[in-house]
């Protein structure tokens, strides 16, 4: 059977709107950077675009059931030496720029133990996420990220995590904004 | 021509995913050590039970053991090893129900001998460690005679949250039975 010529234009027309909005779509998503499992805690980074279309760079941290970690607010020995914050930092050498301080996707709360000073994220993933921008450009480059964290149960630690060197290959801002 | 279509729109979606893409190759996990200022705690404490901490330069453990055993015995003492750390908050809650001589505490450590190990110095079940096997701290091997592992061990899973009157009946039970 032979179509019309204005229902193939139209099955055409159809076919790269299609394709068009797939592939938007799809670009939308968060792009992984890395992602490792130490000490008993899962850690994934990426880039991601928030609801502005701003530039994230973040990681979520995935402790073991019943564990916490620690806010990214307390200091790097911990309080009076106990815990460990959460952070995700970039390197001095870096090619990526903070724009911003880094963001949790759920408040610290007080623990029910003492130091009372040593706060905690509710058990569970914890996300944070610093606003960014990449450096200019259409290339990948290769970078290095700095993860530190610590998980506990109300009775149990895990190892710390201080410092870890992550390497990472980002994209240039045009290419990740493109995609 | 529609069929065409819908195998285009599906290799475009398998060719971009909206999921994580992957673009690097993951981190291979290794242990990681950390510095650390030992805290120790008493020695010995005042009554009932005695308390010494080991440190990797003062020799092989096994060696450190079978001595520190010796003295156990001879003080008619259950030899018991802690895995410990300075930045761990349940290992320092206990350290205060000690310090503070909560009754509770003195009465469930009362004839034990403890040997307390850093993590930090000794490794997290490395070789220095030998055969003690543990995925949290605080952690608690019972030795014997011969500062041997009797297959006894305990965490703090065993008792919930860190407080004298959550530790001590457990501690006790653990370290008095047999």
């Amino acid at each position: 059977m032979k179509l019309p010529l204005w229902l193939n234009v139209l099955f055409v027309i159809m076919l790269l709107s299609a394709v068009s909005v797939s592939c938007t779509t799809a670009s939308s998503g968060p792009l992984a950077l890395a992602s490792f499992t130490e000490n008993y805690v899962g850690v994934s980074i990426y880039l991601e675009h928030d609801s502005a279309g701003n530039t994230l760079l973040s990681a979520t941290f995935t402790p073991p059931d019943g564990h916490h970690v620690y806010s990214k607010d307390i200091s790097v020995n911990g309080v009076m030496g106990l815990g460990r914050p959460t952070l995700l930092e970039l390197t001095e050498n870096s090619q990526i720029t903070a724009l911003g301080k880094l963001i949790e996707s759920a408040p610290a709360q007080e623990p029910d133990f003492e130091p009372k000073e040593l706060l905690v994220y509710p058990e569970g993933p914890v996300t944070l996420s610093l606003p960014v921008e990449l450096p200019p450009g259409n290339d990948w480059i290769d970078d290095q990220l700095k993860i530190t964290y610590m998980a506990c149960s109300a009775y149990q630690c895990k190892p710390p995590v201080e410092g870890k060197i992550v390497p990472v290959r980002i994209p240039g801002a045009q290419a990740f904004d493109g995609q | 021509m529609l069929v065409f279509v819908t195998g285009f729109l599906l290799a475009c979606n398998f060719l971009f995913p909206q999921t994580p893409r992957s673009v690097s190759e993951p981190v291979v996990p290794r242990p990681t050590k950390t510095g650390s200022q030992a805290s120790d705690i008493p020695e010995a404490a005042p009554i009932g039970f005695s308390i010494v901490r080991l440190h990797p330069e003062d020799g092989d453990l096994q060696t450190l053991l079978a001595a520190e055993a010796k003295k156990a015995v001879e003080l008619d003492r259950m030899l018991i090893v802690e895995f410990d750390a300075t930045w761990c908050p349940p290992c320092r809650a206990i350290d205060e129900g000690l310090k503070t001589e909560n009754e509770l505490m003195l009465a469930a450590y009362d004839g034990t001998y403890i040997v307390k190990l850093d993590v930090d110095e000794w490794g997290w079940n490395g070789r220095s460690v030998q055969d003690f096997r543990f995925d949290g701290i605080p952690v608690y091997f019972k030795l014997d005679a011969k500062g041997q592992q009797t297959g006894e061990v305990i965490d703090g899973g065993a008792w919930g949250e860190d407080i004298p009157e959550n530790i001590a009946p457990v501690m006790d039970e653990f370290f008095h039975r047999n």
